[in-house]
C-alpha cells in the first residue's frame, strides 16, 4: 500500500496548489512507476509568458520515497525535472474523478496545449538516460503524455 | 517551376492556394551555402548539451503551435489530420530527448592490447549537410535532419519538398522567434530539385547530400556525382585525377517491407493491425506494409478479415477527424498506382477491393482506393519476373497479398525483393520467432509489433536497396566522423624531450 505525506501544508504560497496538492495525495500510486529516491517540481504558472520567464506563481516537489509520495512546498534541492501547469490545467485536473481521468486529461494538455484552456510542459534538469533509468519513461506514459495516436 | 519565380502552394484536397512564396534562385541558393557555412562556427562554440538543450526548448515552442502545424500539414500535404499529430509527435519527441544521442558520440578511450591508455576516438561533425525531404512528410523528416545536424555541430540547408514547404517555413519561423542560438547556420532552400541538387554537388562548401527518396532518385544523385567528377578529371599525368572532393552521401530510401501472418494468431486482430500498417497516410510511407504474406491454412479467413478492416478505412476531407485515408500527393503517385494495377492484372491476379481512382482531373483531390491484390506465390519468387507490385515500392494505397505454405518459405518470399527496409510477423510459436530474427533480410524486425511503431531513437535504414550506405538514414551518428588520436605523451615524453 503506498502512502502520502504532505508537509508543511500552510507553506503553500497559493490555494490552487494546496487543492493539487490534496488531490495528488489520493493518487501516490501514480509515481510508482519512479525509483525511491525520484523528486521533481511542479511549477504552477500564470500564463506562458511567466513560464518563458521562469516565474511561477507556486511550486512544490514530490519525492518518491520507495513506499509512497512526500510532497513538500518549493523547489527541490536537485530536483530530475520541472512539470510545468497552466493554473487552468490545474483547476481542471483537480476536479477528475479518477487516476484514469487524470491521466487523460493531463495527456491532452501536454499533447494539445491551449494558452487559454490549459498546458503543461516539462523541462529536464538530468540527462534523458538517467531520467530514463530512474523511470520516468513508464511514469511519462502512465500520465498519457508520451503516446501517439496508434499507441491508443 | 524556372529558376526564379513565385511558387503557388494548393491544398492537395481542394485545390486552393494557401500561399504564394518566394522560391530560391540559384545565386541566392549559394548565398545561403555560405552563409551557413561561415557561421558553422557558432555551432561549435556551444557543446553537445547546450546544442540539445535548445532542440528540447524549441520543440516545447512548437508544441504550443501544434494547431497551425496541423492545419498546415493537411492542407499542403493532405495528409489526414489524425495522422498529422503522429508526424508532430514524433519529430518533437525526438527533439525533446536529443540529448540520449549523447551514448553514441561521446569520447571513447581505448585501452591497447598492452594496457595503454593513449588512445582516444573522437566524434567529429562532418560539416555544412545539404538535406533532401520527400513530399510524405511535411515537417517529421526535413526537420529531422535540420535538428540532427545542428545536435552533433554541422550547419545544415534543407530543402523540403516545393509541394509542401510552409510547414517547414512555419517551423523555421519558430527558430527565429525564439532566437535559437546558432540559427545562422541553419537554412531553408526553396527550390525544385531539379537544379538545387546540383547546386549541392557542385558546392564544395557542403560536405554531406542526404536524402530521404526512391531508391532510383538516390541513384540518379549519384549519377549526376559521377558526371560533375567526370568533368573534373585531369588526365595530364597520364591518369584521370579528379579534382572534385568527396562528399558523404546519406540516402535513406524505398521501403517493400513485408508483413508475415502465421497461423496462430487472432486473425481479426491482426488483420486491424495490417490495416493500418499498409494504409496509413493513403501507404505513402516507405515503412508501410507493403507485401502481405499469410500462411496457406488461414489464407482465405485472413482475406476476409482484412478486406473487413480495408473497407472500414475512410478517405476523404483529410480535415475530418474520422478520415483515415487522405488526397495522393501528386498526380504521379496516381497515375504510378494505376500502373501498379494495370500490370498486375496481366498476370491472373485477384482484386480483392478496391482498383478504383477518384481523378477530379486537376493536380488536387486525387485518390486511388485502398486496394488488396493476390499475386500467386511462384509469381513473386523471380523478381525479373514478378509483377510491378511485387518487386517495386508501391507508394500510395493499393498492397499484394500472397500465400506462404510455412515460416520457411514465408521468409522465401519476403527476401524475394530488392528492398530491406523493415519486416514484421505475427505468430505465437517462440521457434519461428527465432527463424525470423535469424533469416529475414532487413535492417529492422519486428515481431508482434502494433503498426506505426517508429523508434525515434534508432536508424529506421534498411539494407539492399533501402539505403546507401547500409543502414544509413540521419542520425547523429552518421552526421560525424570518428578521429583516432594517439597521444604517446605520457609515455614517450620523456624520450623526445
Amino acid at each position: 500500500m503506498k502512502s502520502s505525506t504532505i508537509n508543511e501544508y500552510n507553506e503553500y504560497k497559493t490555494e490552487i496548489v494546496k487543492k493539487y496538492t490534496l488531490f495528488l495525495s489520493q493518487y501516490p500510486e501514480i509515481f510508482s512507476d519512479l525509483i525511491s529516491g525520484s523528486i521533481f517540481d511542479f511549477a504552477i504558472y500564470d500564463s506562458l509568458d511567466s513560464y518563458d520567464s521562469g516565474s511561477p506563481i507556486d511550486i512544490f516537489n514530490v519525492l518518491s520515497n520507495g513506499n509512497g509520495i512526500e510532497i513538500k512546498p518549493g523547489k527541490a534541492m536537485d530536483a530530475d525535472l520541472e512539470l510545468a501547469l497552466s493554473v487552468e490545467a490545474v483547476e481542471k485536473l483537480i476536479k477528475t474523478k479518477d487516476r484514469e481521468e487524470y491521466a487523460r486529461l493531463l495527456g491532452s494538455y501536454f499533447n494539445e496545449p491551449d494558452e487559454e484552456n490549459g498546458w503543461i510542459d516539462f523541462m529536464l534538469h538530468k540527462r534523458t538516460q538517467i531520467l530514463l533509468d530512474m523511470g520516468y519513461g513508464r511514469f511519462a506514459q502512465a500520465a498519457g503524455i508520451l503516446e501517439d495516436e496508434y499507441s491508443k | 517551376m524556372s529558376k526564379s519565380s513565385e511558387l503557388e502552394i494548393k491544398n492537395k484536397y481542394t485545390g486552393e492556394v494557401i500561399d504564394t512564396i518566394q522560391a530560391d534562385t540559384p545565386e541566392s541558393v549559394r548565398d545561403k551555402i555560405k552563409k551557413i557555412y561561415e557561421s558553422q562556427h557558432l555551432l561549435n562554440e556551444m557543446d553537445f548539451f547546450e546544442r540539445a538543450q535548445h532542440l528540447s526548448k524549441y520543440a516545447s515552442k512548437m508544441r504550443f503551435k501544434k494547431k497551425k502545424l496541423k492545419d498546415l500539414i493537411v492542407a499542403e500535404g493532405g495528409l489526414p489530420i489524425k495522422y498529422s499529430e503522429w508526424e508532430l509527435n514524433i519529430v518533437l519527441t525526438g527533439f525533446r530527448f536529443c540529448d540520449w544521442y549523447y551514448q553514441f558520440i561521446k569520447d571513447k578511450p581505448l585501452t591497447g592490447i598492452e594496457g595503454e591508455q593513449n588512445v582516444i576516438l573522437k566524434y567529429i561533425p562532418h560539416g555544412l549537410s545539404a538535406c533532401i525531404s520527400p513530399r510524405n512528410t511535411p515537417i517529421s523528416l526535413p526537420l529531422y535532419q535540420m535538428g540532427a545536424n545542428y545536435l552533433v555541430g554541422n550547419g545544415a540547408l534543407v530543402k523540403p519538398s516545393t509541394a509542401c514547404p510552409l510547414t517547414m517555413l512555419e517551423a523555421y519561423s519558430t527558430m527565429e522567434d525564439m532566437d535559437l542560438p546558432g540559427l545562422d547556420a541553419l537554412n531553408l532552400v526553396i527550390a525544385p530539385g531539379e537544379w538545387a541538387v546540383d547546386e549541392f554537388l557542385k558546392s564544395h562548401l557542403i560536405k554531406i547530400i542526404m536524402t530521404v527518396t526512391s531508391s532510383h532518385t538516390a541513384k540518379d544523385i549519384l549519377v549526376r556525382y559521377g558526371r560533375l567528377l567526370k568533368k573534373t578529371a585531369d588526365k595530364s599525368m597520364g591518369v584521370a585525377m579528379y579534382t572534385e572532393p568527396f562528399k558523404q552521401f546519406f540516402f535513406e530510401c524505398a521501403g517493400n517491407d513485408a508483413g508475415i501472418v502465421m497461423d496462430d494468431v487472432n486473425l481479426e486482430k491482426v488483420a486491424k493491425f495490417n490495416a493500418i500498417a499498409s494504409y496509413t497516410n493513403s501507404g505513402q510511407q516507405c515503412f508501410s506494409m507493403k507485401r502481405c504474406i499469410v500462411h496457406q491454412d488461414i489464407y482465405d479467413d485472413y482475406v476476409e478479415c482484412l478486406i473487413k478492416e480495408i473497407e472500414k478505412l475512410r478517405y476523404g476531407d483529410p480535415t475530418d477527424p474520422t478520415v483515415d485515408i487522405g488526397p495522393l500527393g501528386s498526380r504521379r503517385i496516381l497515375m504510378m498506382m494505376e500502373v501498379m494495377v494495370a500490370d498486375a492484372k496481366e498476370y491472373d491476379v485477384k482484386i480483392y477491393t478496391g482498383g478504383d481512382k477518384i481523378d477530379t482531373g486537376e493536380d488536387y483531390g486525387l485518390f486511388y482506393k485502398p486496394t488488396l491484390v493476390e499475386i500467386k506465390p511462384e509469381l513473386c519468387e523471380n523478381l525479373s519476373t514478378a509483377p510491378f507490385l511485387w518487386r517495386e515500392e508501391a507508394f500510395g494505397p493499393v498492397r499484394s497479398i500472397t500465400k506462404a505454405k510455412d515460416m520457411k518459405d514465408a521468409i522465401k518470399l519476403a527476401n524475394a525483393s530488392n528492398y530491406g527496409m523493415r519486416a514484421v510477423v505475427y505468430t505465437s510459436n517462440l521457434n519461428n520467432i527465432e527463424i525470423f530474427k535469424r533469416d529475414l533480410e532487413a535492417a529492422n524486425i519486428y515481431i508482434n509489433a502494433r503498426p506505426m511503431l517508429v523508434d525515434v531513437t534508432i536508424a529506421l535504414g534498411g539494407i539492399k536497396d533501402s539505403a546507401y550506405p547500409s543502414g544509413c538514414k540521419y542520425y547523429p551518428q552518421e552526421l560525424v566522423y570518428q578521429k583516432y588520436i594517439y597521444d604517446g605523451t605520457p609515455t614517450n615524453l620523456k624520450d623526445i624531450k
